[in-house]
């Protein structure tokens, strides 16, 4: 039991250490390196934390529905562990993408808000994944919970191509605001830009594995906690 | 492949006649679209929108609305007294189940909706009779990827503390395809336009239903296991 013990201490510095160099070079290359854009100015700056938060949501989601197909597969309780912490944490990359993006459009469109494809969909993932955390709160743990949440974590990945072309075709029949093109990678055609969006990425990428391994370390602790209570509550 | 209809059958048969017996169901159903309806007709000027642009939404939200009523009922129905307990224990195949519940869920929307769209060509003074055959086509496909999701996601949330407020929470982010695509669709043709032009959005709602009743199938075991 020790052993065990001993293996979920045992924490990733390695891990910690890039995660936190990416980090801190991503922050450099933002604030110090990267030239401010013409049009747009400052708050173009926040496109550098917008863009990579969208790729973990996305990526985080695609964990969990990995995971949530292995864990039926399987019956591991490592799986569930797994897609439950990607779930937590592609949720919080969502929402900060939902909270840059009216951040950095209210100056630059005038609005907080557009009911364009991205947005929306953006907008009807994070529903699905709150309801998919929700579920995980309303259900007793154990088994049950786990299977429950992983048909939701396949359903709602499945679910996604549907949607994009949905409030794509929704949105197409109105007229298309132009500034939309604007948005995502074509931007910065100079190099520096797309080079410090690339090592936002990196250092995001890096700060998902980095907050993972944390949060499995944590449900694994967890997991201890409630045998050895239960260890107890049995031996008296 | 006979016994299988059979099993389904047999089960689409019992949820009838309990219908019938306890007549809970389709009235309580009805009865929440109609004020649905008219919740909306308070809130939207008819004399300033076209009824033609906020009817099918209105309608669909009805139909939704309602249908989620339905669904929550159909696997509480099965719980309370253990019934549900009992067609696990009976040798069906789990499919069997879900196509089971699938089939009675669908045939008691449909049955609703046909009381449905008499009294909203009334309430919103739109014509209907001279398109219904793309006009049923429509609420066919939507109303069955309707069912087959939110079948899958009712046998689920039944078994939770807070069910009620669960399904909706569960069902409605993964329905927008099928809500935005209907609307469109009813639209189209409350407009008096053929379909033809909007063939990407029958594909969708179609690809929506068959992924949905296949994920069920592939998914049921693992939902309906004790």
């Amino acid at each position: 039991m020790s052993e065990v013990a001993q293996e979920t201490d045992s924490p990733g510095y390695g891990l910690l250490g890039l995660a936190g160099a990416g980090v801190m070079t991503a922050l450099a290359a933002i604030f110090i390196y990267v030239p401010t854009e013409k049009t747009e100015g400052i708050i173009q700056r926040i496109m550098y934390f917008h863009v990579p938060s969208a790729w973990i949501a996305f990526f985080a989601f695609f964990i969990v529905f990995l995971c949530s197909i292995l864990f039926l597969w399987k019956k591991e309780r490592e799986w569930d562990i797994y897609a439950h912490a990607s779930a937590e944490i592609g949720i919080v990359f969502c929402t900060l993408v939902l909270i840059t993006g009216p951040l950095w459009a209210k100056p630059v469109w005038g609005v907080w808000w557009v009911w364009d494809a991205r947005l929306t969909s953006t907008l009807v993932l994070w529903l699905i994944y709150v309801a998919y955390l929700m579920l995980r709160v309303q259900s007793e743990p154990g088994s049950t919970r786990a299977r429950y949440a992983a048909v939701i974590g396949i359903v709602g990945f499945l679910d996604i191509p549907l949607i994009h072309f949905s409030v794509l075709w929704w949105r197409t029949f109105h007229p298309s605001p132009k500034f939309i093109t604007t948005q995502g990678l074509g931007t910065g055609n100079d190099p520096s830009m797309n080079i410090t969006l690339l090592i936002a990425l990196g250092a995001f990428t890096l700060l998902y594995f980095l907050l993972m391994s944390l949060r499995v370390r944590l449900e694994r602790m967890k997991d201890e906690i409630d045998r050895i209570k239960k260890e107890r509550l049995y031996s008296h | 492949m006979s016994v299988y209809l059979n099993q389904v059958k047999a089960i689409v048969w019992k949820d009838f006649v309990t219908e019938l017996k306890t007549r809970e169901l389709f009235s309580s159903m009805f009865v929440f679209a109609l004020l649905v309806m008219l919740i909306f007709i308070f809130s939207i000027n008819l004399s300033i929108v076209s009824a033609n642009e906020v009817g099918p939404g209105v309608l669909w939200v009805a139909i939704l609305f309602a249908g989620t009523l339905g669904l929550n009922r159909s696997f509480m129905l099965e719980k309370e007294n253990g019934c549900l307990q009992g067609m696990m224990l009976a040798p069906v195949d789990r499919s069997a189940i879900f196509f089971g519940k699938m089939l009675s869920n669908l045939a008691f929307l449909l049955i609703m909706e046909t009381f449905l769209l008499p009294v909203f060509m009334i309430f919103f003074n739109v014509d209907l009779v001279s398109h219904l055959g793309p006009l049923v086509g429509v609420i066919l496909m939507g109303t069955l990827g309707f069912s087959a999701l939110g079948t899958l996601l009712s046998s689920l949330s039944s078994n939770l503390k807070t069910r009620e407020i669960m399904l909706p929470i569960l069902l409605y982010p993964l329905m927008v395809p099928v809500a935005i695509g209907a609307v469109r669709l009813t639209g189209q043709i409350l407009d008096g336009k053929s379909l033809a032009d909007m063939m990407n959005w029958v594909g969708l709602i179609l690809c929506f239903d068959i992924i949905f009743i296949s994920a069920s199938i592939m998914t049921i075991d693992h939902i309906l296991e004790e």
